[in-house]
């Protein structure tokens, strides 16, 4: 501390270390998590996809402890074995599953042909039943203070309410969705805890239905107009963002966002614009290596594209793979990126907590759950964070 | 200022930090004392003593070290926001990053990766046509023939298609599959038909039924090349492809789907190493059934190049070389295998000509 009588008008430090309380922030840099998705990336390239479960793990840490709540970061101490786990022993109860499924629809196409169409819906609940799993081993992995949050409650329950929310849902055209949504977080809160501290959930489904009103009546025209839909799909993401994190409670801990409608609309437009060069980058890869096959064969080019041997040049479907394997990862980082960092980081930042001082001496309490409803999650290619 | 770390002399082992014990939130300033072990003392009280061996590493954000202690409560964590501090505790801390996936760790998952990959792809490629192929005649008849039932039901919605059965034609067609079926020795319960469709195709379907569209029949110039595909169908029947087909692509779709997970746009990726893979094994099937048809139609004294030629007029000339997604061999070289040591037709015509007429237009209303 030699330096500090220079300059003199620079005041001394605080003599405490600790930063002053700021409501929620997020600390990460940009270039960390691009490089750890990049990375995660090659990985996934090298692993033909296995290592997806140590990287969606590295990209949870990061984005958790680097979110910071009353000047406290959060943790994730969940870890990619975990998932490895959770992933096999859902291979080994879906297998049979799926046996008993194939079975059961065989006797029903014997009895009229398509009648095992229905049969779907069986695995439409299981979903639900994954993504209830799934958020319970998630919320199980976060800790805040050295207290870890937890999840009570029936999965099986929760895709019972979903599926009949859902029913209805389908039935109105999407109309019921705004009370699904509010009846399926009333439950999933209502059956969160930090520590002692129980979750309640305070969003009404007329609140959600109108703010996004509109957006409904705009869907349709989407499908003639594409270029509106990353708009309204935009909004719709806002609105709900908002609407849900505004209803979040713990105990007298109270979340409020200020999430404006258009705060998501640019990233969608840069996922598509990054979609877009890769495509162009992805097709020029495609010619060259077309032509370099084509010069190899010996063949005249045009006689080369004529005959349709082309198609049929193991080595032009080989660098087609890999080509497009690479295109798929290149894909991904841009999406991690865009919709899950800025994402976040912009949900974040709309955020304020007040009567957090609830939150300061809170007890621990709660088991940790497995990681088998992720791996259902992923046999059943149902998403989630 | 005396109590900070960073004033010379004896403090350097001292600093201050936050500490929450795992067992509440509460958020303690404490005084960390590095001595033999590491104490935790708030005001005179200490809270915990952690040996430097137990300490491991936890996620923070930059400029925060936050660690947790083996020995401790799970959650218990010690937050220190001072860099000098945080160097002194981990130059103490041995074993501060033993917990995490180094560089070995990650080679390891890479390793163990591929071998799965390397052997998911051994087993689609060697292990499911050899389990195909045991598992097909352990599966009961009974079964294969309620397969069949549901495909048929789903055929004819699908194609739209009523069976043809005006009575001159139906005869006819019956002469010539009792013929082919006794030269393939199948039992009576194979069942045939033709179906009302413009598409030129016949197929088998399981438990013993094989189908022809009208379109084929319209085609076809003589009884010798519908005959043929008779037989190559009744071949697939024989060999029971249909259920070893469903072993073998059920268990193809499940495995490569075991693979590359939650990639977004890893479906073509999928469907495209699961198109080549079932397609090389249906062209085996296809050529078993081809030779078994060649058979058959040799020792009913019939050539079998009708037949050749009959599939070249379907499906045009193919061009050079073979396509590695098509899920039939070429047809240019399935006239070349047909025409090949065919013997001079030395058995009588299967159908008279007037058959002949009655089976071509089998589908046209009653005569």
């Amino acid at each position: 501390m030699n330096e500090m009588s220079w300059p003199p008008q620079v005041p001394p430090p605080p003599p405490s270390p600790m930063p002053p309380p700021m409501p929620v922030g997020f600390s990460g840099s940009r270039s960390d998590f691009f490089h750890l998705v990049k990375r995660g990336a090659g990985l996934e390239f090298v692993t033909l996809g296995f290592y997806r479960f140590w990287l969606l793990t590295d990209i949870r840490r990061h984005l958790w402890a680097n979110t910071l709540v009353d000047g406290d970061a959060a943790e994730y101490t969940g870890r990619g074995k975990e998932l490895l786990i959770g992933f096999l022993v859902a291979m080994a109860i879906l297998v049979p599953v799926y046996l008993a499924y194939f079975l059961a629809g065989l006797e029903a196409e014997h009895i009229q042909a398509f009648a095992s169409i229905p049969l779907v819906a069986f695995f439409y609940i299981f979903g639900q039943f994954a993504i209830y799993r799934a958020r319970r081993y998630r919320l199980t992995r976060t800790v805040w203070r050295g207290v870890r949050f937890w999840m009570s409650g029936s999965g099986w329950k929760y895709a019972l309410y979903a599926s009949l929310w859902g029913l209805l849902s389908a039935v109105t055209l999407g109309l019921a969705l705004p009370w699904r949504t509010a009846a399926l977080e009333r439950y999933k809160m209502r059956h969160s805890f930090y520590g002692d501290l129980q979750g309640s959930f305070e969003g009404r489904g007329w609140e959600f239905f109108k703010r996004g009103w509109w957006l409904w009546l705009l869907a349709p025209i989407a499908f003639v107009v594409y270029p509106i839909a990353p708009f309204i799909y935009g909004a719709f993401k806002a609105i709900e963002w908002r609407w849900w994190l505004s209803g979040i409670r713990f105990g007298d801990v109270r979340l409020e966002s200020s999430l404006p409608k258009s705060a998501l609309i640019g990233l969608y437009w840069k996922v598509i614009g990054w979609i877009v060069v890769l495509g162009l980058v992805f097709s020029v890869y495609l010619a060259l290596a077309a032509a370099l096959v084509a010069s190899m064969s010996g063949d005249a080019f045009t006689e080369f594209f004529t005959s349709q041997e082309f198609a049929r040049s193991i080595p032009l479907l080989v660098l087609m793979g890999v080509g497009y394997l690479v295109f798929a990862l290149a894909m991904n980082i841009v999406i991690r990126v865009y919709l899950s960092r800025d994402l976040w980081v912009r949900v974040l930042g709309s955020v304020n907590i007040s009567g957090i001082e609830a939150a300061a001496n809170v007890a621990a309490r709660g088991e940790m759950a497995n990681a088998l409803g992720e791996g259902f999650a992923d046999g059943l290619d149902v998403g989630g964070f | 200022m005396d109590s900070e770390a960073s004033v010379p002399g004896t403090s350097i082992l001292d600093g201050s930090a936050a500490y929450f014990d795992g067992a509440s939130s509460r958020r303690r300033m404490v005084t960390l004392r590095l001595a033999d072990r590491l104490e935790i003392v708030e005001g005179e009280q200490t809270l915990a003593t952690w040996a430097y061996a137990d300490i491991r590493r936890a996620d923070s954000p930059a400029g925060v070290l936050r660690v947790s202690c083996l020995t401790a409560a799970a959650l218990a964590r010690l937050e220190v926001r001072d860099t000098a501090l945080a160097s002194e505790l981990v130059a103490r801390c041995a074993s501060i990053d033993d917990h995490m996936i180094g560089r070995r760790g990650i080679a390891t998952i890479v390793g163990w990766s591929v071998a799965a990959a390397v052997s998911i792809v051994a087993v689609v490629l060697f292990g499911l046509p050899l389990l195909a192929d045991r598992l097909t005649p352990l599966v009961p008849e009974t079964f294969e023939r309620r397969l069949g039932d549901v495909a048929d039901s789903q055929i004819k919605k699908i194609f739209d298609a009523k069976v043809c059965d005006n009575a001159a034609g139906q005869k006819a067609f019956t002469k010539l599959v009792t013929q082919i079926r006794e030269s393939a020795g199948l039992d009576t319960s194979v069942q045939s038909g033709v179906l009302s469709s413009s598409i030129p195709n016949a197929f088998a379907l399981p438990g013993g039924k094989v189908y022809m569209f009208d379109g084929l029949l319209a085609k076809a110039e003589n009884a010798d090349e519908i005959a043929g595909v008779l037989a190559h169908e009744l071949g697939h029947l024989k060999h029971r492809d249909s259920m070893r087909k469903l072993i073998h692509d059920g268990g193809t779709s499940f495995l490569i789907g075991l693979l590359f997970g939650d990639i977004t746009g890893s479906s073509a990726l999928i469907f495209g190493s699961q198109t080549l893979v079932t397609s090389s094994h249906s062209r085996e099937a296809e050529h078993n059934a081809d030779s078994f048809a060649i058979d058959v139609m040799h020792r009913l004294g019939r050539p079998a190049k009708p037949t050749g030629e009959l599939l070249l007029r379907v499906t045009g000339k193919e061009g050079k070389g073979l396509s590695i997604i098509s899920t039939h061999p070429l047809s240019e070289d399935r006239l070349a295998r047909m025409s090949r040591l065919d013997p001079p037709a030395s058995g009588p015509p299967l159908l008279t000509a007037e058959e002949w007429k009655a089976l071509k237009s089998i589908c046209s209303a009653k005569i």
